[in-house]
């Protein structure tokens, strides 16, 4: 009985094969972006905030 | 040359692993290397042999798929729970038992917050105290006899120092005592803030301040509604005492003789702490507070509700 | 060829087997929906919601989903590197363990042994017997690659090669522990640091289980059941290095507001944030290949469950990176939102290709079509329909669980005793269950069609034969 083997081929397409669609780099890209934003405000030794502070200050409203 | 990469699978797979671990190092393996990963309260103490045996059935039975127990800095939270949970609590939590899922309430600091008989009869029935829980009865552990042998092995294996007689005593208990005697110590390192001294009702020290409600009928059937949910569980639906004490008899903290309304409304509000003294009687402790989650009003409403029960 | 036709039997082996745990944890699922609302339903000691929702958990993750797999990593495998696999026996006896080890998982978990780790509870010895079978797996995968007879690896192995070496890594360092027994061990690690550790591993069960080898799966099969090949290599690539680079960085997203330090949590939160690119990349890719030819979608019954399936992966990885940002975490963690998310996951995502792969596969193996599209079809929308209503439903009553534990009222006390908030819950969870049977209906209609192609081929078989 034949096995249907695969041909790398079949699987890739030529013509598009190299192309980013232009909305997924802005994705990519503002993800990072926002990541590094994120990052900076949120980590007690960058940016001073920590959670039991923002507990305290919730508290003290 | 980086499409080589896709005809070299042993390449393939060392890039792949490096790329794996670079994250996992960055946040499992360096934090575990620093001192911010292994706190602990000074007060935390390993569990004894009893706790352990209660904790290793808390396991088993998989109470953590329902319960929590951690409690959160948020604002409600805390008011819900009580003090939001600190790192260095879980020392000897092997493995952490934090949970995903509050199908049931967070026990982070269910440690000492009702009395163990309020825990016996909750466990093997809860629906006789909250009759719309979903919560599975558990009336087997009271049959079930530890084996000491094996939880002085489990002692052993987690280095936790304990007594020969200790271990000795536990063949005469049951799971269930295993159970509440763990319980009992969840979340107990905090130290509790102790309830402030009087005056919680909005009165100074010595001077009374009478019910707002006393004695209004809106304020009775509003307050035989909190009763039952709130109260009858531990007090009886006819308040003629269970768990808690009667509270249609003529005794006040274990003393004859009544107490003004406002002194009803603290220990309802802060509830009852070991050797307080409250209008000169001594608490002996067990009764929750009830202030984060009843307005004032409601509990005023409760005070006349009991008033009218006792018809004074 | 015939080395072919055995390891055939092994493929269907592990797919037929994990269709069985499948059928167990499913029904599993549904008792313990019905314990959710009814607790009556509880009989202890053995049948508790506490013991179950681990055997359920378990039993799918482990039986179907790493039974199906191992299963169809083999089949793609062996037709993308053009050879049978390396080593047949070993193949054939890690099924035999796979099974073993499975029923002696769920009866020690019913036994109430665990080491109450979420997706890591099996005990020690059962550990040692996963890791066993995850080695057999490991070198048939790697020798049956090295021996290839195609130099050209295509995306399907490097997640397959991805699953094998992260799976390893995260199964071996989390289930590290202290044995007191046989059937008791304690964590390794302790309190924060054991949370740390259970949580890196478990958000990556889920990627390194639940998501790269299920990409795997669907990188393959769409293109082979439809005849359109992948949109861009170029995305398939840089989707596949920042997927495996990132999701590593993201299990303190099941740790927020905890006393895990802040900046491990904000790491998580950026890192799982970001998981939307390459998650995405792959959406995108399925998406635009089947763009280039709609009329597949009724041509083709299969291009549907893929389409559908990855529309799911879509929306879980966005609803999932949101829920690890702080605000929403603090509303909905905790809540019936979580197992409502993971069940978008499970039953729409990973159920849905994995079927949709076994439908491909079976006919293949033996042969022949397909025993009925049509059967295929009601298949279909059962299993949308029900994990739709299953997984809205839980959302539902997530945010009001969530919305009811925070109310307060004008004096700052709480609103609702937590008796009240939980109350609320059972008319939706009644729903969930309704949702679960219509999903098992499907998954019967499917297991009926299974079996009927299976039947009708060992026909064609004794014929020519």
């Amino acid at each position: 009985m034949e096995e249907d083997l695969d041909n790398i081929e079949a699987f890739e397409a030529k013509d598009t094969g190299r192309k980013l669609p232009v909305g997924w780099l802005i994705l990519f890209w503002g993800l990072i972006i926002w990541g590094v934003y994120y990052l900076v405000s949120y980590t007690p030794s960058i940016s001073g905030w920590s959670q039991s502070k923002a507990y305290e200050d919730s508290v003290r409203k | 040359m980086a499409g080589d990469l896709y005809r070299k699978p042993i390449m393939f797979a060392v890039v792949a692993t490096v790329v794996i671990l670079i994250g996992t190092v960055a946040t499992m393996f360096y934090p575990m290397l620093t001192a911010e990963m292994h706190p602990k309260l000074e007060n935390l103490k390993p569990f004894t042999a009893l706790q352990l045996a209660g904790r290793d059935i808390y396991q088993r039975e998989g109470c953590v798929n329902c319960h929590t127990q951690t409690v959160r800095p948020l604002k409600t939270e805390v008011l819900r729970y009580g003090e939001y949970s600190k790192a260095g609590e879980f020392a000897y939590d092997r493995p952490f038992l934090w949970g995903s899922k509050r199908t049931g309430p967070d026990l982070a600091r269910v440690g000492g917050k009702y009395p163990d008989a309020w825990h016996y009869r909750h466990m093997e029935n809860p629906q006789s105290m909250f009759a719309q829980s979903n919560m599975p009865a558990y009336a087997f552990l009271k049959e079930a006899k530890l084996d000491a042998a094996e939880t002085e092995a489990h002692m052993k294996a987690l280095s936790f120092p304990y007594q020969k007689e200790e271990i000795d005593a536990l063949g005469a208990k049951t799971e269930m005592d295993a159970v509440v005697a763990y319980l009992q110590v969840i979340g107990t390192a905090v130290k509790k803030a102790v309830a402030p001294a009087e005056a919680q009702a909005g009165g100074i020290k010595g001077s009374h301040i009478p019910n707002p409600l006393a004695g209004k009928a809106e304020a009775i059937a509003r307050g035989k509604e909190l009763y039952s949910r709130d109260c009858a569980s531990c007090h009886g639906a006819d308040a003629k005492g269970s768990i808690g004490p009667s509270l249609v008899d003529d005794e006040f903290l274990y003393i004859k003789g009544d107490l003004p309304d406002d002194d009803y409304f603290e220990v309802v509000n802060n509830g009852t702490t070991e050797g307080f003294i409250e209008d000169g009687r001594a608490e002996k402790g067990g009764m929750p507070p009830f202030k984060d989650s009843l307005q004032k009003d409601d509990i005023w409403s409760i005070v006349s509700y009991l008033r009218s029960l006792k018809g004074r | 060829m015939s080395d072919y036709q055995y390891d055939n039997q092994t493929v269907k082996g592990f797919i037929v087997s994990s269709i069985f745990w499948g059928v167990v944890g499913i029904l599993v699922g549904l008792l313990i929906s019905v314990q959710m609302w009814k607790p009556e339903m509880n009989f202890p000691p053995l049948f508790t919601f506490g013991r179950l929702r681990t055997v359920h958990t378990n039993i799918l993750a482990f039986g179907l989903g790493v039974g199906a797999i191992f299963g169809l990593s083999y089949y793609i495998l062996m037709r993308l590197v053009k050879r049978p696999l390396l080593f047949p026996k070993l193949a054939r006896v890690q099924l035999y363990l796979f099974n073993v080890g499975i029923l002696l998982g769920g009866v020690t978990l019913l036994l109430g042994m665990t080491q109450s780790l979420e997706y890591a509870e099996f005990e020690w010895p059962i550990d040692i017997a996963i890791v066993i079978l995850w080695v057999m797996f490991a070198v048939n995968v790697f020798g049956t690659i090295i021996k290839r007879r195609e130099e050209q690896m295509y995306i399907s192995l490097w997640y397959i090669i991805a699953t094998v070496i992260a799976v390893a890594v995260l199964y071996i360092v989390n289930n590290l522990s202290i044995p007191a027994s046989l059937t008791k061990s304690y964590h390794l690690f302790a309190g924060v640091n054991s949370a740390n550790v259970e949580w890196w591993y478990g958000h990556n069960a889920v990627g390194f289980v639940f998501t790269t080898p299920i990409l795997a799966m669907f990188y393959y099969f769409l293109p082979k059941s439809t005849g359109i090949p992948i949109f861009s290599h170029r995305l398939s690539i840089i989707a596949f290095w920042s997927l495996v680079f990132a999701y590593l960085w993201t299990g303190a997203h099941h740790l927020i507001y905890t006393p895990l330090p802040d900046w491990i949590q904000t790491l998580g939160i950026v890192f799982t944030l970001f998981l939307i690119a390459p998650s995405w990349g792959s959406v995108i890719n399925g998406y635009y290949t089947v763009g280039s030819d709609w009329s597949k979608m009724q041509t083709n019954y299969l291009t549907k469950f893929f389409l559908m399936g990855i529309t799911f992966y879509g929306l879980q990885t966005v609803q999932g990176p949101t829920q690890g940002l702080r605000v929403v975490s603090q509303l909905i963690h905790y809540t019936d939102w979580v197992p409502g998310h993971v069940h978008m996951g499970t039953m729409g995502w990973v159920t849905m290709t994995t079927a949709a792969s076994i439908y491909y596969v079976i006919p293949k193996i033996y042969n022949t079509e397909i025993y009925s599209e049509k059967v295929a079809n009601i298949h279909f929308w059962f299993v949308l329909i029900g994990q739709l209503l299953f997984s809205i439903t839980m959302w539902i009553t997530g945010i009001q669980q969530g919305a009811l534990w925070k109310a307060v009222n004008p004096d700052g006390s709480l609103k609702y005793t937590f008796l009240e908030t939980l109350t609320r819950n059972y008319p939706f969870w009644q729903m969930r269950t309704v949702a679960g049977l219509i999903f098992t209906v499907g998954m019967l209609f499917f297991i009926y069609n299974v079996y009927m192609t299976m039947r009708k081929g060992k026909a064609l078989a004794s014929t020519t034969a």
